[in-house]
């Protein structure tokens, strides 16, 4: 069990006790295994929302590469945040892109994870993390919304959405409110925890 | 952002539409198709008009060839470049297509089914084909055909193809959006073309217009049909992409998603309710002020002949059914045709392809109703 010293600031005191939690919601079955598949199934969610993962039933197998990969990992494509897919995997029920947004998405992914983990813990054990069972689940939702950055204003096209300047500069800042919001969520959270009580 | 009002930007146009802004008077629509493009019409054909292309009066700036008199814009340049926004991407973050393979007919069989729409061109002999899937990542491909260097172009937000001479220069997609028209610009100095325009709204060629040509909106099966021989653009681009996912929606096997909703993804510079915003037009820049035609596409496809007359010219569409398209022509003496068999059919008897009437054919191309009326206010409608 994680111990506290009190000679911490309720920043350290903070950030402790959310490292705490996440110790406690990950060391258990349950708990990993909701941040397993929230993780999978947001990362999953966000490619496809990006035009990065199709389910088009090609029924090829097949990997194709780009030319000059190395130099085209890092070079913006579509949108802000936005990176040129670098490798084309084809797998019989779908066509996935592989570029610097997958590890966007997937750092994006694990914050969810680990905020819905911590949400099941204090869902499992709320007396000892003394918060409501949701407030994990919202910080979800914005780091969603944010899976749509990767495509720029597409999105839009979806819904039937007029697009403006003002959407566009939105959606640039999309991603980064996101892990912001995670984050803090995160936090928020980790802090009600009671690590004697766990 | 390069945005302002609304409000302000109508003034402009206003006062640019009245005449007051000097862009109107001073241009010519030349428009004559055998001046400037090599046309879609077999082989002889091209070769005779790449011929008058060559001949044609225009000049060479920094290795573009330009025309020489400029195309007709109907706002004021400083207005446009008021609307021109941000579409997303950064400059090039849309690759163009540099470095373009083909294949033959055959090869491409296997990747393309008969109704995938693909842009037909045939120029100085040499016929190749670039399918819209292909093109719809990337809007720009820097090709040689018939030995010339040309840019072939396609914007997914206008529904509009269209072919640039581009000389020594290469063009690339600039990521900006006027009127949801896609920006080129050159590689040679930085200038910003819409692509219905074809004319530099900014830069050093600020108020020049391209040399154009036509590419046929057509689908793979008919321009197999009709050009067995042709090339066809391979999906090796030296990128990766999903080819097989239009992000817009599709055109096949039906039209969905941004190609058949009304609304446009940015505001488009004007509405106009007389068609629905999406509506494919032939529209055609005649000589002359305010002489621009926009021949609606399902009523050519129904009536095989369209007569227009705006102002002091008299006009002809005809519809090709071979390829699913349509010509038009310029009619001064208001010759009559009939219809029959694909053909028009003159007044003594004799058949014409539609490609090949014994008139001025006059450059064409598809458009969304909304990015066409959006550029050309004055434009007619012929229905």
């Amino acid at each position: 069990m994680a111990t506290e010293t009190h000679s911490r600031g309720p920043v350290g005191r903070t950030v402790s006790r959310t490292g705490f939690a996440v110790r406690a919601a990950l060391g258990r079955r349950d708990g990993f295994a909701v941040f397993a598949g929230a993780t999978a199934l947001y990362l999953v969610v966000y490619l496809w929302l990006g035009d990065l993962l199709a389910f088009d039933g090609s029924g090829e197998v097949g990997i194709l590469v780009a030319e000059n990969p190395l130099e085209r990992f890092f070079r913006p494509a579509n949108s802000a945040l936005s990176f040129e897919p670098v490798a084309l995997v084809e797998f019989g029920v779908g066509t996935y892109l592989f570029s610097l947004n997958t590890l966007l998405g997937l750092g994006i992914a694990l914050l969810v994870g680990v905020n819905l983990a911590v949400t099941y813990l204090a869902w499992r054990q709320p007396t000892a993390c003394g918060i409501a069972s949701s407030s994990g689940l919202l910080a979800g939702v914005p780091a969603l919304l944010s899976g749509a950055a990767c495509c720029g204003p597409l999105v839009l096209v979806i819904f039937g959405i007029q697009a403006s300047s003002a959407a566009l500069t939105v959606f640039q800042w999309l991603i980064p409110l996101a892990v912001v919001l995670l984050v803090g969520s995160l936090l928020w959270v980790g802090r009600t925890v009671d690590p004697a009580l766990v | 952002m390069e945005r302002t009002s609304r409000r302000r930007f109508v003034a402009a146009a206003g006062v640019a539409l009245t005449g007051l802004s000097g862009c109107i008077g001073g241009l010519t629509a030349e428009g004559v198709e055998g001046e400037s493009e090599g046309g879609e019409g077999g082989a002889e054909e091209n070769e005779g008009r790449a011929e008058q292309s060559t001949t044609a009066s225009g000049e060479r700036v920094d290795g573009v060839p330009l025309r020489a008199s400029a195309l007709p814009v109907e706002y004021d340049f400083a207005a446009l470049r008021e609307e021109v926004l941000s579409g997303g991407p950064p400059k090039d973050g849309i690759p163009s297509i540099d470095e373009p393979k083909f294949r033959d007919a055959g090869e491409a069989d296997s990747e393309l089914r008969p109704e995938d729409v693909v842009f037909g061109l045939v120029r100085n002999g040499e016929v190749k084909a670039y399918p819209q899937k292909i093109l719809v990542q990337h809007e720009i491909t820097n090709d040689v055909v018939g030995g010339e260097p040309v840019a072939v172009t396609y914007c997914p937000l206008t529904g509009t193809a269209m072919g640039f001479q581009r000389g020594e220069t290469t063009f690339g997609v600039s990521g900006k959006l006027v009127n949801n028209n896609l920006v080129m610009y050159d590689r040679a100095t930085d200038s910003r073309w819409p692509q219905v325009l074809g004319t530099a709204i900014s830069g050093e060629f600020e108020g020049r217009s391209l040399r154009e040509f036509r590419l046929v909106w057509t689908t793979w099966k008919r321009w197999q049909a009709a050009h067995p021989e042709t090339r066809v653009l391979s999906t090796e681009t030296g990128y990766v992409r999903n080819y097989g996912q239009d992000p817009y929606g599709s055109y096949v096997p039906n039209p969905s998603g941004y190609y058949v909703r009304d609304s446009t993804l940015f505001p488009p510079l004007r509405r106009d309710d007389r068609l629905p915003n999406k509506r494919v037009v032939l529209g055609a820049r005649l000589p002359g002020e305010e002489s621009r035609l926009a021949f609606e596409k399902p009523a050519l496809r129904a009536a095989k002949l369209l007569s227009a007359s705006v102002g002091d010219a008299a006009s002809l569409a005809v519809y090709d059914p071979r390829l699913d398209t349509g010509y038009v022509y310029r009619n001064p003496e208001d010759r009559s045709f009939d219809y029959a068999d694909g053909q028009a059919v003159s007044s003594d008897g004799r058949s014409y392809d539609p490609a090949d009437l014994p008139l001025d054919r006059t450059y064409a191309f598809d458009a969304m109703w909304f990015a066409w009326s959006g550029f050309y206010p004055s434009t007619e409608v012929v229905q």
